[in-house]
């Protein structure tokens, strides 16, 4: 399992392709948000947690699309499924490596924004961080759940965001919500019910996918 | 067991559907007395309440039937969850559209980001995705499998979106089971259960109807299949099915 997750991350680390163009997609939603809301510097208090996870929405459904091209391309997907790897395990190395991916682009997405919007990163720098790591999971568990699917369709890229979207407004919602509270300076315990969301939400995706998932895959 | 299922809701469920659907249009427009404090526009609520009932029993009935294709890998419980997913969709777009109508004169606006509307709108969303999917993955042998999962996903979803939006501050009422108000009327409870009958009937007899459509379409599949397989013609019986 931590072979497959490795080999992922080598694979990008060589080619180099998602992470840059993740990054510019991002850059290009935030610039986007401020032309068509022409928002000013107080309307960061508001606005900020959301803008931030549309940006980041929008890069996962186009970065979790891509996690089966790979095993696809050179019918890998058939070795992967001969080795002696349980579906599950498979499920949760995905899953690992979309996470690292996307935490990577939110770690490179997140000072262009704190710079482009006037947005302070450190008012609870701890509490941000545990806010979008929570997010990401669950953002990444659901795409991964269904990247698979999406792949066997005849529309492909435009059917992932149909599939996921509706299944992760509860994560957006208490996502933005929790965001927009640290990025305010309150701490995690202030979150009271979001938190635990947030929490519930990761561990339903994860468990629900781990199970789940050995019936996406081929036989 | 799907077999018999849909043969006894195909027999008693016109039976009761077409009086019950009668008489219960008959009560909400000439029988039953005005809302005092809505008037007319309240009349909504007897078809806007059951059809909710509806939606949630036909989706709930795609949830188990998801299940239960996953266990067997049986061809009818997928369709069953197919025909489900489809009769469901038509009912909860009925309650979003007659809740927009009522909305709008209740309060004034057609639609409101209320906790209950938005939880109904991606339960709407959700179900709309599956039905796309099955578009999109037509033809796909683990479309069905594809499409399982995601009502599976869907259906454990819904108390979550519900939390969540409850963080949000609600106005839909709650008039049953609710001590102050609501309905108090007994020729109002008795239109809204003539209302039950009528559109749980609906939904039973349609879902049986979509249901035998779509195992008819399995088998014309299967043996269009045989025929390119074998070479020759559509047999006029299949020993197989």
């Amino acid at each position: 399992m931590l072979a497959l997750l490795w080999k992922d991350i080598v694979l990008e680390a060589r080619s180099r392709e998602t992470l840059p163009a993740l990054f510019v997609l991002g850059l290009l939603v935030l610039v986007v948000f401020d032309f068509s809301l022409a928002l000013r510097p107080e309307d960061a208090g508001r606005f900020a947690g959301g803008i931030l996870w549309v940006a980041i929405v929008f890069a996962s459904v186009l970065a979790l699309g891509r996690t089966f091209l790979v095993e696809r391309e050179n019918s890998c997907i058939e070795g992967l499924l001969t080795s002696p790897l349980d579906r599950g395990s498979i499920f949760l190395a995905k899953l690992a490596v979309n996470t690292i991916l996307l935490l990577a682009f939110e770690l490179l997405l997140l000072p262009a924004y704190s710079l482009l919007y006037g947005v302070t990163l450190t008012a609870n720098p701890g509490g941000l961080a545990v806010v979008m790591v929570g997010g990401t999971i669950g953002l990444a568990a659901t795409g991964t759940l269904f990247a698979l699917a999406a792949l066997g369709t005849r529309a492909r890229e435009m059917v992932l965001p149909l599939l996921v979207l509706p299944l992760q407004i509860p994560l957006l919602i208490v996502a933005v919500q929790s965001t927009q509270m640290v990025l305010n300076g309150a701490g995690l315990a202030a979150l009271g019910m979001r938190g635990e969301l947030l929490l519930g939400f990761d561990v339903l995706a994860v468990t629900g996918g781990w199970l789940l998932f050995e019936f996406v895959l081929v036989d | 067991m799907i077999d018999s299922l849909q043969r006894w809701i195909l027999r008693i469920a016109p039976l009761v559907a077409l009086p019950t659907t009668l008489a219960s249009l008959l009560a909400i427009f000439f029988w039953v007395p005005s809302d005092q404090s809505l008037g007319l526009s309240q009349r909504i609520f007897y078809w806007h309440v059951p059809s909710a009932t509806g939606c949630f029993v036909a989706f709930g009935i795609a949830g188990l039937s998801s299940v239960a294709h996953l266990r067997t890998r049986r061809a009818d419980w997928d369709h069953a969850a197919h025909a489900a997913v489809s009769v469901g969709m038509v009912f909860a777009t009925i309650v979003l559209g007659s809740g927009s109508i009522w909305a709008h004169t209740a309060w004034g606006a057609w639609w409101t980001w209320d906790s209950r509307l938005t939880t109904f709108l991606v339960l709407w969303l959700v179900f709309a995705s599956y039905l796309l999917l099955r578009t999109f993955a037509q033809g796909n042998e683990m479309a069905p499998r594809y499409a399982a999962v995601l009502a599976i996903v869907g259906a454990v979803n819904v108390p979550l979106v519900m939390m969540a939006t409850r963080l949000f501050r609600t106005i839909h009422p709650q008039v049953i089971n609710n001590p102050q108000g609501g309905i108090d009327d007994p020729r109002m409870v008795q239109a809204l259960l003539l209302s039950f009958a009528a559109l749980l009937s609906l939904v039973l007899w349609l879902w049986a109807l979509k249901l035998m459509q779509l195992r008819a379409a399995g088998r014309i599949e299967l043996l269009e299949g045989d025929r390119h397989a074998d070479g020759h013609a559509l047999p006029a019986r299949s020993s197989r099915s």
